[in-house]
């Protein structure tokens, strides 16, 4: 029988000089199953999805031997287009990928290429809609971040291939769209599709996966226990700290609202934070929390309502949102290479840091020390992510608002990572404000939590209501 | 460009583009005659009546701005009113000249060229042009705002500042060109001649050549009060 993906004896660097990303590796995905490729971040996940799909080499040039192979044909010397007429391809970063105005005609676009007739276009267009719960004719600029990354698994659902290689397709996705997702892929398995995916959230996936091939060290090995590795890289991860003690009140959120357009994103909300809490918020994609978010942390201004600051001293108590209070809250965005701009990663912790004493001790707390020397853009996603968060915390901030943190982070990675944020937060006795959808980490990084629905407060809550909520009972 | 200046149901689009280069051309060429101003005001209502209400109406307020700019510094230099009332027509005719171009959703002027099969590189090229200014904004204000967020937003330390906002802002679009192209050809585009469908193809219908015939009343009668 014909193996859907076949990698056999691969070896790969991104140059003669680069060390190999991958050594005499090999790999099978089966029709009717769901492979899971798993690692640590910037072991070669991505870059085992770049030569199933050819971008490597004929895109990202490297120095490539052994054998791919697609529907049972070498890929070698075949362009990525050819390719992916069997591969449906879900890339990282969503965002970047949309092109057209509206979901329908973003999603028409690879069943043009394809040259299916109109009429088979539209019944694609509403199969793959139906699946991805979007609207054809919703504007693709107005999506949320999760609602974009479900925008780009419909065009590929939509084109119809019967291998999809989907690389970190639950980033940004909330518990529901992860889960509707894996369902979707679960039913197509079932009708004999091929699929392999490279994912950090295993606890969402674990359900679903048939087997599971992790890389290290160059190596692709299968797990001969799937149950057990997706256990052990899915436990939850243990919170070190007890309840704050201070209730000072550091913001306070009064009848807040802010539109985008005729449509209220943050609807007459109250809110208050105290000094020495860890917050955090959960909700569905598009529900507001990147938006409340902003409003806390001063980006946006509430229209209308007022959000009261004691942080720093000011002759009024909103929001000055100026260098003196950016000194005192630290804001990490969901995409960190906004925020990334001195030429190594010591330079930008540096930067911010009270000392370099201080820059040095959290490139080792962050687990970043032997990237010193690396460019922040060179790195993988989920290294830039925890750069990017170690140089906020490097300037001690009063409040730490965190967007999704935990994207692109393998389970090590992410114990770490809590476990550093959390030692930090009862050094510095300051606030931290996370948004997540990762059970894994969502208790251990809060002490209070709320469900945001339809821009207001739908619950709140402790660890215990967002153990409640990731796991689908709320 | 705005969407939320966009037509439901522009004219055709090379309709939309003839109309703009008369509007502008005979705008110029009759600048001096009183005559201009009721071409200017009758293309403006078929426009209007076409559907790009939100497009005439952002170009009345631009026409009516500019327009009084130019006229008070055409007066104030050369104390002469019809070269004022000239100037006026000149930057009117630019104006209006704007108002399919503002009305018409890029998607809409693509789908028309791949109808006409001009070749697919020049037509997917010409959308992702047309999303890139938008894009480029939306890209230069985010990472504004991030830099004030790491305190690298004073222009009193220039080499931060400029590095805090060409790096994250080259590297995004460096990083959006990469992802568009491989995500373009991951979704099966190519430059060959693989056959492709038009989904969707914008063709001339019957509120086109409504438009065409008033249009050409409107010139007629320019050139016919000349």
């Amino acid at each position: 029988m014909i193996n859907a993906i076949e990698l056999d004896n691969v070896t790969f660097s991104y140059g003669h000089d680069q060390p190999y990303v991958l050594k005499n590796a090999g790999m099978t995905v089966c029709y009717g199953e769901i492979a899971l490729l798993s690692g640590t971040s910037g072991e070669g996940k991505s870059t085992v999805i770049s030569l199933v799909t050819g971008i490597a080499p004929n895109i990202v040039p490297g120095v490539f031997s052994g054998l791919v192979a697609v529907d049972g044909q070498n890929v070698s010397g075949k362009r990525v287009s050819e390719i992916c007429r069997n591969v449906g391809v879900v890339l990282q970063n969503a965002e970047e990928q949309i092109i057209h105005r509206t979901v329908e005609e973003e999603i028409a676009f690879g069943c043009e290429n394809m040259a299916y007739p109109v009429w088979e276009i539209e019944k694609r267009i509403d199969y793959a809609c139906k699946l991805m719960s979007l609207s054809p004719s919703a504007l693709a600029s107005k999506l949320s971040g999760g609602q974009k990354q479900r925008l780009m698994t419909a065009c590929a659902l939509g084109t119809g291939q019967r291998i999809l290689v989907l690389d970190e397709p639950l980033a940004n996705l909330d518990r529901q769209g992860a889960l509707l997702l894996m369902r979707t892929l679960k039913e197509l398995a079932g009708e004999g599709y091929a699929v392999l995916i490279a994912e950090h959230r295993l606890d969402v996936i674990m359900p679903y996966v048939d087997s599971v091939w992790s890389i290290k060290d160059g190596r692709i090995i299968k797990a001969r226990d799937k149950d057990s590795y997706l256990r052990e890289n899915s436990l939850e991860i243990p919170d070190g700290l007890g309840l704050p003690k201070k209730r000072d009140m550091a913001i306070r959120a009064n009848d807040v609202t802010y539109c985008a357009g005729n449509r209220a994103i943050i609807d007459g909300l109250n809110l208050e934070l105290f000094r020495g809490e860890r917050l955090l918020m959960l909700g569905e994609n598009g529900s507001g929390k990147t938006t409340l978010m902003r409003l806390l942390a001063g980006l946006n201004k509430p229209q209308p309502g007022n959000i009261e600051q004691f942080i720093i001293p000011s002759k009024r108590a909103y929001i000055p949102a100026d260098r003196r209070w950016f000194k005192e809250v630290g804001v990490v965005y969901q995409n960190p290479s906004y925020q990334l701009f001195m030429p190594t990663v010591e330079e930008e912790v540096i930067y911010g840091a009270k000392s370099r004493a201080y820059a040095e001790e959290i490139l080792k707390r962050f687990d970043i020390i032997h990237l010193r020397s690396r460019h922040p853009h060179s790195l993988s996603q989920g290294q830039k992510r925890r750069v990017s968060i170690a140089a906020v915390a490097a300037s001690q901030p009063q409040i730490l608002f965190l967007d999704e943190p935990t994207v692109g982070q393998d389970y090590a990675g992410l114990k770490s990572l809590t476990e550093t944020l959390n030692q930090l937060h009862a050094e510095t006795g300051g606030a931290v404000v996370t948004i997540t959808h990762d059970i894994r980490c969502a208790a251990a990084l809060c002490d209070r939590s709320v469900i945001l629905k339809s821009g207001k407060i739908h619950e709140s809550g402790g660890k215990e209501l967002a153990r409640r909520y990731l796991s689908g009972e709320v | 460009m705005s969407s939320h200046t966009y037509a439901k149901k522009p004219v055709y689009p090379l309709l939309g583009v003839a109309a703009s280069v008369s509007v502008l051309v005979l705008g110029l060429l009759f600048a001096k005659s009183l005559a201009v101003f009721y071409f200017f005001g009758a293309a403006w209502l078929l426009f209007f009546c076409m559907g790009y209400r939100r497009a005439c109406i952002a170009v009345l307020t631009a026409a009516l701005l500019l327009g009084a700019v130019f006229a008070a510094a055409t007066y104030l230099i050369s104390r002469n009113v019809p070269a004022a009332l000239a100037a006026v027509a000149r930057i009117t005719a630019v104006c209006l000249a704007v108002t399919p171009g503002l009305g018409m959703p890029p998607s809409y002027l693509v789908r028309s060229l791949s109808a006409l099969k001009l070749p697919r590189v020049l037509v997917l090229g010409m959308l992702i042009t047309f999303s890139f200014v938008p894009l480029l904004r939306k890209e230069a204000a985010q990472v504004r705002e991030a830099m004030k967020t790491r305190g690298a937003g004073s222009i009193f330390n220039p080499s931060i500042f400029y590095r805090a906002l060409l790096i994250p802002l080259i590297v995004r679009i460096a990083s959006i060109s990469d992802t568009l192209a491989l995500s373009v050809e991951t979704r099966g585009f190519t430059l060959d001649n693989t056959p492709y469908t038009v989904y969707k193809p914008v063709s001339p219908g019957a509120k086109d050549i409504i438009f065409t015939a008033g249009f050409a009343v409107c010139i007629v009668l320019l050139v016919l009060h000349l």
